[in-house]
Protein backbone atom coordinates (compact mmCIF):
# COMPACT_ATOMS: atom_id res chain seq x y z
CA UNK A 1 0.00 0.00 0.00
CA UNK A 2 1.26 3.52 -0.86
CA UNK A 3 2.28 5.61 2.18
CA UNK A 4 -0.53 8.14 1.61
CA UNK A 5 -3.19 5.38 1.61
CA UNK A 6 -1.60 3.87 4.70
CA UNK A 7 -2.13 7.19 6.53
CA UNK A 8 -5.79 7.32 5.40
CA UNK A 9 -6.29 3.71 6.49
CA UNK A 10 -4.85 4.40 9.93
CA UNK A 11 -7.08 7.46 10.29
CA UNK A 12 -10.12 5.44 9.25
CA UNK A 13 -9.36 2.79 11.84
CA UNK A 14 -8.77 5.46 14.49
CA UNK A 15 -12.13 7.12 13.69
CA UNK A 16 -13.93 3.79 13.87
CA UNK A 17 -12.27 2.99 17.19
CA UNK A 18 -13.33 6.39 18.54
CA UNK A 19 -16.91 5.79 17.35
CA UNK A 20 -16.92 2.34 18.96
CA UNK A 21 -15.46 3.68 22.20
CA UNK A 22 -17.93 6.56 22.32
CA UNK A 23 -20.86 4.20 21.71
CA UNK A 24 -19.84 1.99 24.63
CA UNK A 25 -18.88 4.85 26.95
CA UNK A 26 -22.06 6.81 26.29
CA UNK A 27 -24.30 3.88 27.22
CA UNK A 28 -25.98 5.22 30.34
CA UNK A 29 -26.86 2.58 32.95
CA UNK A 30 -30.47 3.83 33.25
CA UNK A 31 -33.08 3.93 30.54
CA UNK A 32 -36.69 4.96 30.94
CA UNK A 33 -39.65 4.79 28.67
CA UNK A 34 -43.18 3.49 28.32
CA UNK A 35 -44.43 0.03 27.44
CA UNK A 36 -46.00 0.54 23.99
CA UNK A 37 -49.03 -1.69 24.61
CA UNK A 38 -50.04 -0.17 27.94
CA UNK A 39 -48.36 3.21 28.21
CA UNK A 40 -47.07 2.21 31.65
CA UNK A 41 -43.64 3.65 32.38
CA UNK A 42 -40.51 1.71 33.19
CA UNK A 43 -37.07 2.45 34.66
CA UNK A 44 -34.22 0.09 33.82
CA UNK A 45 -30.67 -0.17 35.15
CA UNK A 46 -28.21 -2.21 33.12
CA UNK A 47 -24.60 -2.07 34.25
CA UNK A 48 -21.96 -4.00 36.20
CA UNK A 49 -23.42 -7.31 35.07
CA UNK A 50 -26.95 -6.80 36.41
CA UNK A 51 -30.23 -5.75 34.91
CA UNK A 52 -32.91 -4.32 37.18
CA UNK A 53 -36.21 -3.10 35.82
CA UNK A 54 -39.26 -1.53 37.42
CA UNK A 55 -42.50 -1.25 35.47
CA UNK A 56 -45.52 0.60 36.83
CA UNK A 57 -48.61 -1.36 37.82
CA UNK A 58 -51.92 0.46 37.88
CA UNK A 59 -53.59 0.13 41.29
CA UNK A 60 -56.56 -1.40 39.45
CA UNK A 61 -54.30 -4.14 38.06
CA UNK A 62 -53.09 -4.98 41.54
CA UNK A 63 -56.60 -4.87 43.02
CA UNK A 64 -57.88 -7.30 40.38
CA UNK A 65 -54.86 -9.58 40.77
CA UNK A 66 -55.22 -9.99 44.53
CA UNK A 67 -59.03 -10.19 44.53
CA UNK A 68 -58.67 -13.11 42.10
CA UNK A 69 -56.40 -14.78 44.67
CA UNK A 70 -58.65 -14.65 47.70
CA UNK A 71 -58.26 -11.12 49.09
CA UNK A 72 -61.39 -9.15 49.86
CA UNK A 73 -61.80 -5.76 48.19
CA UNK A 74 -60.53 -3.84 51.23
CA UNK A 75 -57.29 -5.80 51.62
CA UNK A 76 -56.64 -5.85 47.86
CA UNK A 77 -57.10 -2.07 47.84
CA UNK A 78 -54.74 -1.72 50.81
CA UNK A 79 -51.96 -3.42 48.82
CA UNK A 80 -52.82 -1.70 45.53
CA UNK A 81 -52.51 1.78 47.03
CA UNK A 82 -49.00 1.17 48.40
CA UNK A 83 -47.14 1.85 45.12
CA UNK A 84 -46.58 -1.58 43.59
CA UNK A 85 -44.23 -2.13 40.66
CA UNK A 86 -43.59 -5.17 38.50
CA UNK A 87 -39.87 -5.83 38.98
CA UNK A 88 -37.19 -7.93 37.40
CA UNK A 89 -33.66 -8.55 38.64
CA UNK A 90 -31.25 -10.53 36.46
CA UNK A 91 -27.59 -11.49 36.65
CA UNK A 92 -26.47 -10.84 33.08
CA UNK A 93 -22.85 -11.92 33.57
CA UNK A 94 -22.17 -14.32 30.73
CA UNK A 95 -19.81 -16.83 32.27
CA UNK A 96 -17.90 -17.87 35.36
CA UNK A 97 -19.11 -18.38 38.88
CA UNK A 98 -19.92 -14.78 39.63
CA UNK A 99 -23.15 -14.93 41.58
CA UNK A 100 -24.94 -11.77 42.65
CA UNK A 101 -26.75 -11.42 45.96
CA UNK A 102 -29.45 -8.91 46.83
CA UNK A 103 -31.11 -7.96 50.10
CA UNK A 104 -34.10 -5.66 49.68
CA UNK A 105 -33.86 -4.65 53.34
CA UNK A 106 -30.71 -2.71 52.39
CA UNK A 107 -32.44 -0.72 49.65
CA UNK A 108 -33.67 2.78 50.41
CA UNK A 109 -36.49 4.95 49.09
CA UNK A 110 -35.97 8.71 49.02
CA UNK A 111 -39.16 10.64 48.46
CA UNK A 112 -40.99 13.58 49.96
CA UNK A 113 -37.87 14.49 52.01
CA UNK A 114 -37.99 11.16 53.81
CA UNK A 115 -36.04 7.92 53.67
CA UNK A 116 -37.92 4.65 53.91
CA UNK A 117 -37.63 0.94 53.13
CA UNK A 118 -39.48 -1.38 50.81
CA UNK A 119 -42.48 -3.33 52.05
CA UNK A 120 -40.96 -6.79 51.77
CA UNK A 121 -42.51 -10.22 52.36
CA UNK A 122 -41.91 -10.03 56.12
CA UNK A 123 -43.42 -6.53 56.36
CA UNK A 124 -46.52 -7.68 54.51
CA UNK A 125 -46.81 -10.77 56.73
CA UNK A 126 -46.86 -8.44 59.73
CA UNK A 127 -49.47 -6.26 58.03
CA UNK A 128 -51.62 -9.28 57.26
CA UNK A 129 -51.58 -10.38 60.91
CA UNK A 130 -53.60 -7.24 61.64
CA UNK A 131 -56.44 -8.40 59.38
CA UNK A 132 -55.97 -12.11 58.74
CA UNK A 133 -56.50 -13.32 55.18
CA UNK A 134 -56.92 -16.86 53.91
CA UNK A 135 -53.86 -19.10 53.73
CA UNK A 136 -54.17 -19.25 49.91
CA UNK A 137 -54.22 -15.45 49.69
CA UNK A 138 -51.19 -15.11 51.99
CA UNK A 139 -49.25 -17.65 49.89
CA UNK A 140 -50.17 -15.79 46.69
CA UNK A 141 -48.92 -12.49 48.12
CA UNK A 142 -45.69 -13.98 49.43
CA UNK A 143 -44.71 -15.63 46.15
CA UNK A 144 -45.86 -12.69 44.02
CA UNK A 145 -43.35 -10.38 45.70
CA UNK A 146 -39.73 -10.24 44.59
CA UNK A 147 -37.69 -12.36 47.06
CA UNK A 148 -36.29 -10.24 49.90
CA UNK A 149 -32.97 -12.05 49.73
CA UNK A 150 -31.82 -13.98 46.71
CA UNK A 151 -28.65 -15.21 45.06
CA UNK A 152 -28.47 -15.11 41.28
CA UNK A 153 -25.96 -17.22 39.38
CA UNK A 154 -25.15 -16.04 35.84
CA UNK A 155 -28.33 -16.32 33.78
CA UNK A 156 -30.62 -16.39 36.85
CA UNK A 157 -33.44 -13.90 37.30
CA UNK A 158 -36.65 -13.27 39.19
CA UNK A 159 -39.79 -11.41 38.32
CA UNK A 160 -41.92 -10.17 41.17
CA UNK A 161 -43.77 -7.23 42.62
CA UNK A 162 -42.04 -4.66 44.79
CA UNK A 163 -44.02 -2.37 47.06
CA UNK A 164 -42.82 1.06 48.18
CA UNK A 165 -45.54 2.15 50.61
CA UNK A 166 -46.11 5.47 48.84
CA UNK A 167 -49.22 7.16 47.46
CA UNK A 168 -50.32 6.73 43.83
CA UNK A 169 -48.55 9.31 41.66
CA UNK A 170 -45.76 9.97 44.21
CA UNK A 171 -42.22 10.37 42.87
CA UNK A 172 -39.15 8.87 44.55
CA UNK A 173 -35.52 7.87 44.05
CA UNK A 174 -34.56 4.26 44.72
CA UNK A 175 -31.04 3.55 45.99
CA UNK A 176 -30.43 -0.16 45.46
CA UNK A 177 -27.41 -2.41 45.91
CA UNK A 178 -26.10 -5.86 45.24
CA UNK A 179 -23.03 -7.91 46.11
CA UNK A 180 -20.67 -9.75 43.80
CA UNK A 181 -17.56 -11.53 45.06
CA UNK A 182 -17.96 -9.81 48.43
CA UNK A 183 -17.95 -6.35 46.88
CA UNK A 184 -21.01 -4.12 47.28
CA UNK A 185 -22.26 -2.26 44.20
CA UNK A 186 -24.75 0.60 44.23
CA UNK A 187 -27.22 1.95 41.71
CA UNK A 188 -29.92 4.60 41.74
CA UNK A 189 -33.15 4.95 39.80
CA UNK A 190 -34.16 8.61 39.92
CA UNK A 191 -37.60 10.16 39.75
CA UNK A 192 -39.47 6.88 39.67
CA UNK A 193 -43.21 7.55 39.66
CA UNK A 194 -45.82 5.37 41.35
CA UNK A 195 -48.66 4.73 38.88
CA UNK A 196 -51.60 7.06 39.30
CA UNK A 197 -54.92 5.56 40.37
CA UNK A 198 -56.64 6.01 37.03
CA UNK A 199 -59.38 3.84 35.60
CA UNK A 200 -58.89 3.67 31.84
CA UNK A 201 -62.03 2.86 29.90
CA UNK A 202 -61.92 0.87 26.66
CA UNK A 203 -62.22 3.11 23.61
CA UNK A 204 -65.67 2.99 21.95
CA UNK B 1 -7.06 -9.50 -1.23
CA UNK B 2 -8.89 -7.32 1.29
CA UNK B 3 -6.78 -4.36 2.46
CA UNK B 4 -5.54 -4.64 6.04
CA UNK B 5 -7.27 -1.44 7.17
CA UNK B 6 -10.67 -2.81 6.09
CA UNK B 7 -10.02 -5.96 8.09
CA UNK B 8 -9.09 -3.82 11.10
CA UNK B 9 -12.25 -1.76 10.68
CA UNK B 10 -14.38 -4.91 10.48
CA UNK B 11 -12.68 -6.23 13.60
CA UNK B 12 -13.52 -3.03 15.50
CA UNK B 13 -17.15 -3.19 14.35
CA UNK B 14 -17.48 -6.86 15.28
CA UNK B 15 -16.18 -6.07 18.79
CA UNK B 16 -18.74 -3.27 19.04
CA UNK B 17 -21.61 -5.54 17.96
CA UNK B 18 -20.47 -8.23 20.39
CA UNK B 19 -20.44 -5.72 23.26
CA UNK B 20 -23.95 -4.62 22.32
CA UNK B 21 -25.16 -8.23 22.20
CA UNK B 22 -23.71 -8.99 25.65
CA UNK B 23 -25.24 -5.85 27.12
CA UNK B 24 -28.66 -6.76 25.72
CA UNK B 25 -29.07 -9.08 28.72
CA UNK B 26 -30.79 -11.88 26.88
CA UNK B 27 -31.49 -14.92 29.05
CA UNK B 28 -28.53 -17.24 28.99
CA UNK B 29 -29.26 -20.97 29.01
CA UNK B 30 -27.15 -21.81 32.02
CA UNK B 31 -27.54 -24.14 34.97
CA UNK B 32 -25.77 -23.26 38.18
CA UNK B 33 -23.82 -26.21 39.54
CA UNK B 34 -24.10 -26.65 43.30
CA UNK B 35 -20.66 -27.83 44.38
CA UNK B 36 -21.78 -29.25 47.75
CA UNK B 37 -24.44 -31.46 46.15
CA UNK B 38 -26.79 -31.38 49.18
CA UNK B 39 -29.33 -34.16 49.71
CA UNK B 40 -32.66 -33.36 48.07
CA UNK B 41 -35.40 -33.03 50.74
CA UNK B 42 -37.91 -35.83 50.31
CA UNK B 43 -41.62 -35.24 49.76
CA UNK B 44 -44.85 -36.98 48.83
CA UNK B 45 -47.38 -34.99 46.80
CA UNK B 46 -50.47 -35.74 44.73
CA UNK B 47 -50.59 -35.01 41.02
CA UNK B 48 -53.64 -33.84 39.05
CA UNK B 49 -54.87 -37.44 38.70
CA UNK B 50 -54.60 -38.10 42.43
CA UNK B 51 -51.48 -40.30 42.15
CA UNK B 52 -48.86 -39.85 44.86
CA UNK B 53 -45.28 -39.04 43.85
CA UNK B 54 -42.54 -39.58 46.42
CA UNK B 55 -39.18 -38.15 45.46
CA UNK B 56 -37.15 -40.89 47.13
CA UNK B 57 -39.03 -43.47 45.03
CA UNK B 58 -37.19 -42.06 42.00
CA UNK B 59 -33.75 -42.81 43.49
CA UNK B 60 -31.50 -44.20 40.74
CA UNK B 61 -32.91 -41.75 38.17
CA UNK B 62 -32.15 -38.18 37.25
CA UNK B 63 -35.04 -35.94 38.34
CA UNK B 64 -35.83 -32.45 37.03
CA UNK B 65 -37.90 -30.71 39.70
CA UNK B 66 -39.60 -27.42 38.88
CA UNK B 67 -41.45 -25.08 41.30
CA UNK B 68 -43.99 -22.87 39.55
CA UNK B 69 -47.37 -21.07 39.61
CA UNK B 70 -49.88 -20.32 36.87
CA UNK B 71 -49.74 -16.53 37.46
CA UNK B 72 -45.94 -16.37 37.09
CA UNK B 73 -44.98 -15.13 33.58
CA UNK B 74 -41.55 -16.83 33.32
CA UNK B 75 -43.13 -20.09 34.56
CA UNK B 76 -45.66 -19.94 31.72
CA UNK B 77 -42.96 -19.05 29.24
CA UNK B 78 -40.71 -21.98 30.05
CA UNK B 79 -43.46 -24.61 30.34
CA UNK B 80 -43.64 -25.45 26.59
CA UNK B 81 -39.85 -25.95 26.49
CA UNK B 82 -40.13 -28.27 29.47
CA UNK B 83 -42.71 -30.30 27.60
CA UNK B 84 -40.44 -30.48 24.52
CA UNK B 85 -37.52 -31.59 26.70
CA UNK B 86 -39.73 -34.12 28.46
CA UNK B 87 -40.77 -35.69 25.16
CA UNK B 88 -37.10 -36.51 24.54
CA UNK B 89 -36.02 -37.39 28.06
CA UNK B 90 -38.90 -39.65 29.10
CA UNK B 91 -37.52 -42.35 26.81
CA UNK B 92 -34.21 -42.12 28.65
CA UNK B 93 -35.65 -42.86 32.10
CA UNK B 94 -35.27 -39.25 33.26
CA UNK B 95 -38.07 -37.92 35.48
CA UNK B 96 -39.66 -34.46 35.26
CA UNK B 97 -41.95 -33.16 38.03
CA UNK B 98 -43.43 -29.69 38.41
CA UNK B 99 -44.67 -28.63 41.85
CA UNK B 100 -47.34 -25.95 41.76
CA UNK B 101 -47.05 -23.56 44.69
CA UNK B 102 -50.24 -22.64 46.50
CA UNK B 103 -52.95 -23.05 43.86
CA UNK B 104 -55.91 -25.38 43.56
CA UNK B 105 -56.68 -28.02 40.96
CA UNK B 106 -59.16 -25.80 39.10
CA UNK B 107 -56.55 -23.09 38.46
CA UNK B 108 -54.04 -25.65 37.19
CA UNK B 109 -56.67 -27.41 35.10
CA UNK B 110 -57.52 -24.10 33.39
CA UNK B 111 -53.83 -23.45 32.82
CA UNK B 112 -53.27 -26.80 31.13
CA UNK B 113 -55.96 -25.97 28.57
CA UNK B 114 -53.56 -23.34 27.19
CA UNK B 115 -50.31 -25.06 28.14
CA UNK B 116 -50.85 -28.81 27.78
CA UNK B 117 -48.11 -30.89 29.40
CA UNK B 118 -47.76 -34.63 29.91
CA UNK B 119 -45.32 -34.71 32.82
CA UNK B 120 -46.80 -34.81 36.34
CA UNK B 121 -48.00 -31.53 37.88
CA UNK B 122 -47.95 -31.88 41.67
CA UNK B 123 -49.99 -29.82 44.13
CA UNK B 124 -48.39 -28.10 47.13
CA UNK B 125 -51.40 -26.02 48.13
CA UNK B 126 -50.12 -25.16 51.60
CA UNK B 127 -46.61 -24.41 50.28
CA UNK B 128 -45.18 -26.77 52.92
CA UNK B 129 -42.95 -28.81 50.60
CA UNK B 130 -41.77 -25.66 48.83
CA UNK B 131 -40.79 -24.24 52.21
CA UNK B 132 -38.46 -27.22 52.78
CA UNK B 133 -36.55 -26.48 49.58
CA UNK B 134 -34.18 -23.55 48.91
CA UNK B 135 -36.79 -21.79 46.79
CA UNK B 136 -37.18 -18.03 47.14
CA UNK B 137 -38.79 -17.08 43.85
CA UNK B 138 -40.69 -18.75 41.03
CA UNK B 139 -39.81 -20.50 38.84
CA UNK B 140 -36.90 -22.34 40.41
CA UNK B 141 -35.79 -25.68 39.03
CA UNK B 142 -33.41 -28.27 40.44
CA UNK B 143 -31.74 -31.21 38.76
CA UNK B 144 -31.24 -34.14 41.11
CA UNK B 145 -28.75 -36.92 40.39
CA UNK B 146 -29.46 -40.66 40.73
CA UNK B 147 -28.01 -40.57 44.27
CA UNK B 148 -30.70 -38.10 45.34
CA UNK B 149 -28.39 -35.06 45.49
CA UNK B 150 -29.12 -31.57 44.12
CA UNK B 151 -26.60 -30.94 41.34
CA UNK B 152 -27.96 -27.98 39.40
CA UNK B 153 -30.23 -25.02 40.15
CA UNK B 154 -31.88 -22.56 37.78
CA UNK B 155 -33.62 -19.45 39.16
CA UNK B 156 -35.94 -18.01 36.51
CA UNK B 157 -37.07 -19.57 33.26
CA UNK B 158 -34.89 -21.50 30.85
CA UNK B 159 -35.21 -23.10 27.44
CA UNK B 160 -35.11 -26.64 28.78
CA UNK B 161 -34.91 -28.00 25.27
CA UNK B 162 -31.59 -26.21 24.62
CA UNK B 163 -28.88 -28.72 23.63
CA UNK B 164 -26.45 -27.47 26.31
CA UNK B 165 -28.97 -28.05 29.09
CA UNK B 166 -30.04 -31.46 27.79
CA UNK B 167 -26.38 -32.50 27.55
CA UNK B 168 -25.74 -31.62 31.21
CA UNK B 169 -28.84 -33.51 32.34
CA UNK B 170 -28.00 -36.59 30.29
CA UNK B 171 -24.40 -36.53 31.58
CA UNK B 172 -25.71 -37.21 35.08
CA UNK B 173 -27.15 -40.51 33.85
CA UNK B 174 -23.84 -41.64 32.45
CA UNK B 175 -21.45 -40.06 34.95
CA UNK B 176 -23.31 -39.52 38.23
Amino acid sequence: MKPVYRIYAKRAVLILQLIAGAAVASEAPVTTGAVPETGLRYWEWKSEGVLFRLTQRLPDQTRAYFMARGFDAGDANHIAERCVFQSMFRNIADSGDTSVAIDLDNWRIHGDNKESRLLTRKKWQEELHKSPVSRAAAIALEWSLLPTRQEYAPGDYNWGMTSYGLQPGQVFDLAFSWQRNGQVFHGTLKRVECARDVHPEPEP
Amino acid sequence: MMPKFILQALLVLSVLFTLNAVSAGQPAQMLHEIAERPAAPDFSLKDMDGSIHTLSAYRGKVVILNFWATWCPPCREEMPSMERAWKQLKHEDIVMLAINVGEDEDSIFEFTASYPVEFPLLLDQESVVTGNWPVRGLPTTFVIDPQGRIVYRAVGGRDWNAPGILKKIRALQVHP
